[in-house]
């Protein structure tokens, strides 16, 4: 069974059509990367899997999208368990204003866990997983601004990890990073893929070359290709894949 | 070649002018105040002492203090805040971020543009009506405090309303993508990020409201008391309202003139304080939520 | 270690099986040229099929890690040299699949002493222990290692050299066996040529860890630099 798929999914914005009838499948333990040029409903199709996009008005759906075979938008689903197990993390570093270990703590608390050993435990293994807590266990009381932007995005993605999503989404990560901390994450998320579901959207087509296994080529709402990374690189099917990755997008 | 050199010629002159005016009006904005204050300061010091400060009025307004004034004016600022301050905030965080956007929104959101808009004597009419003879509060504290309190009303929501569109939607998602309800959000992310400045919002309504004549003047405002008011159903005098009696219709106008600038200054140093307070506050909160 | 790492570790890894496939058909090809063992010369021809398919996966991996990761400097240089290497080893598959091919064609009559004074033998087991060599340099990255290789090939050219006039007083005195003379002389040739695949390799060697492009040099330079 497919951990996360979508069928005959269109997507609105008021009058314009944002996602055109887009269909895939993606596998559990893997990295699917979504890329495109701007405004080609990357985004939006990612926003669809912890349906983020509820948030914004005017919008209209059509279509299935199944997480481990229920349909996330159908009745009797609750929006706060699926985005329990659907993590987020944003192209901006966006920790709470709050302390380093408060922000980790912070999913746990929302979610009614008061157990102050688990609470404990569990942000030591999210910031552990992340590979920070040598940096910041002897500040997890300090503010999480105090933090580098690349330290700032791993402490996110542990938020992320500390309420066990088994889905991780992430919206350009990078984006806003050095080379040196976008390498960190970019390794992060190699590492990560063992425990967890990553979809990825990314500006950067060798990002998406060095992290994931499957690619989706976006174009102007539609699915233009979607295939094994490794083929999607060499031997694009599709002209339009062939021209963007090369950079010849005219 | 030497066409360049004219048309760089050219630029540099009229650039030179336009900021050559810009300097001189922003230097005549700081000049007036500076010669408003001045003026005051001059005028007013001479009588400004400790018991100017703390005592009552006497012989007609022509001698004494202004005590009365200051506790009144005090009591209104912090009533009328106590009033718009909760209703402010929270209904600016309703219609922020419960009301999607609609006809609902846009009418709320144009009310209160138009209370905003609404010349101060008119609510001190109303204040009357309502609260005075309707509500039989009399002219007292608590009607005064109402009555400044919808005038400072559209102040605070508005500034509300900004500080919590200035949080970025990033932090909204975050929280709700870990799983946290709408008010978890709201309460634990949104309002501390936008705390500061909300700050912002109760400092200048504090400013408008201690200055206000015209909504105290049939609600609360006496033209002389010989004591304190004692509950929120006496009436009070008020440093704005002290200051129009004095110059307009004392026993004694020209007597009373020094006392007059001496309340002006009074009343300034009391925003100013105000001013200063809710600053330093904002500042206070404002780094507990530092942005980078 | 980062992704790319693990990557270029398993190229490597992939290069030095390949490598070591090849070796050992150089290896079985000298023995079935000496005992003119014809199964073994079979079983030669067939293993060059493995190299073939080795062959292409190596190109496959290379061309994924290039269109996946971009690499840069050594990295980069890394996979262009395991490029090379690769087409290399195909080529010295196929030439120890023609030696192969020559001993199951010849007959028993074939006059061993004409290996002796050819020193053909010798020669064989230099260009082995080229190829061994320069794996072993590869393995370990170690250039000193390759740079050695450029002179062991100076045995190689000379007796590559001296062969035409033995095998040529040979045949004035054995025309009866001027065939299987020639034959061997053509195996000589493809020996000199093994040496050429080596010494290609270890250019390649020094190439990706030292950054210096030692083609077209002189074998003194070659060894000094």
């Amino acid at each position: 069974m497919y951990k996360i798929e979508s069928k005959n999914v269109d997507f609105f914005y008021g009058p314009s059509q944002a996602l055109k009838n887009i269909n895939i499948a993606i596998r559990a333990n893997t990295v699917t990367a979504l890329i495109g040029p701007s405004g080609c409903g990357k985004s939006t199709y990612l926003r669809l899997f912890n349906r983020m996009n509820d948030l914004i008005d005017n919008i209209k759906l059509s279509g299935q999208v199944l997480i481990e075979g229920e349909d996330i938008y159908g009745r009797g689903i609750n929006v706060d368990s699926l985005r329990k197990n659907v993590g987020m993390v944003f192209q901006k570093a966006n920790p709470f204003p709050k302390s380093i270990f408060e922000n980790v703590a912070y999913g746990l608390r929302v979610n009614g866990i008061t157990d102050k050993k688990i609470i404990e435990e569990r942000v030591e293994t999210s910031i552990k997983q992340v590979v920070l807590w040598e940096e910041v266990k002897d500040k997890l009381k300090k503010s999480a601004f105090e933090l580098s932007g690349g330290q700032q995005q791993r402490l996110c993605i542990a938020r992320a990890l500390a309420i066990h999503p088994s889905i991780i989404l992430m919206d350009e990560p990078t984006s806003a990073l050095d080379p040196i901390s976008t390498a960190k994450v970019e390794e992060l998320i190699y590492e990560l893929k063992t425990k967890y579901t990553i979809v990825i959207v990314t500006h950067n087509m060798q990002q998406a070359g060095r992290v994931s296994d499957r690619t989706a080529f976006f174009y102007l709402g539609e699915l233009i290709e979607y295939d094994e990374t490794k083929t999607l690189f060499t031997k694009p099917k599709e002209e339009r894949t062939q021209n963007y990755i090369t950079g010849r997008f005219g | 070649m030497i066409n360049e050199i004219k048309i760089t010629k050219r630029k540099k002159r009229s650039q030179a002018i336009a900021f050559w005016i810009f300097r001189l009006l922003s230097y005549s904005i700081v000049a007036i105040l500076f010669i408003i204050l001045s003026f005051i300061i001059f005028k007013g010091a001479s009588v400004i002492n400790w018991n100017f400060i703390t005592q009552m009025p006497e012989e007609g307004m022509t001698k004494g203090g202004i005590y009365p004034a200051i506790i009144g004016t005090l009591c209104l600022v912090a009533g009328s805040m106590i009033f718009a301050f909760p209703i402010g905030v929270l209904a600016a965080i309703y219609m922020n971020e419960y009301v999607k956007d609609g006809i609902i929104k846009r009418i709320i959101k144009q009310m209160t543009n138009n209370l905003a808009g609404i010349p101060s004597i008119v609510f001190g009419l109303f204040g009357m009506s309502l609260f005075v003879n309707k509500l039989h509060f009399g002219d007292s504290i608590l009607a005064g405090s109402l009555t400044l309190g919808l005038l400072a009303l559209p102040v605070v929501i508005r500034t509300t309303e900004e500080a919590l569109k200035a949080v970025d939607n990033t932090f909204r998602q975050a929280s709700l993508g870990l799983g946290a309800s709408k008010w978890q959000t709201t309460s634990k992310v949104v309002i501390p990020i936008a705390f500061p400045n909300i700050i912002t919002g109760l400092i200048l309504s504090i400013g408008r409201v201690s200055g206000e004549t015209a909504p105290i003047l049939f609600t609360v405002a006496a033209y002389f008391l010989p004591k304190l008011p004692t509950s929120i159903f006496d009436q009070a005098m008020a440093l704005p309202y002290h200051l129009y009696v004095i110059s307009t219709s004392g026993t004694n106008i020209e007597a009373s003139r020094p006392i007059a600038y001496g309340t002006a200054l009074v009343l300034i140093i009391i925003v100013l304080i105000a001013n200063l307070l809710a600053n330093g506050l904002r500042k206070y909160f404002g780094k507990k939520v530092k942005m980078n | 270690m980062t992704h790319l790492d693990i990557e270029l570790q398993h190229l490597k890894a992939e290069a030095i099986k390949m490598w070591t496939l090849v070796n050992l058909q150089l290896n079985k090809g000298k023995v079935s040229l000496l005992s003119l063992d014809k199964d073994l010369a079979r079983e030669v021809i067939l293993s060059e099929r493995r190299v073939n398919a080795y062959e292409l996966k190596l190109d496959r991996d290379c061309e994924n890690i290039f269109a996946l990761f971009n690499p840069v400097a050594v990295d980069l240089r890394f996979v262009l040299a395991v490029l090379k290497i690769n087409n290399n080893l195909e080529r010295t598959g196929d030439i120890v699949e023609g030696i192969a091919k020559f001993v199951l064609n010849v007959d028993n009559t074939f006059d061993k002493q004409l290996l002796e004074i050819t020193r053909a033998v010798e020669m064989y087991e230099a260009a082995n222990n080229m190829m061994e060599d320069v794996l072993e340099a590869f393995d370990k990255e170690d250039t000193g290692i390759a740079r050695r290789v450029f002179q062991q090939d100076d045995l190689l050219d000379d007796i590559n050299i001296k062969a035409n006039k033995i095998v040529a007083d040979y045949v004035r005195t054995h025309p009866d066996h001027i065939e299987p003379a020639l034959y061997l002389l053509s195996i000589i040739r493809k020996l000199e040529r093994i040496g050429d695949q080596a010494k290609n390799m270890s250019e390649e060697i020094i190439f990706y860890i030292e950054a210096k492009v030692l083609k077209h040099r002189s074998k003194v330079e070659k060894s000094k630099e």
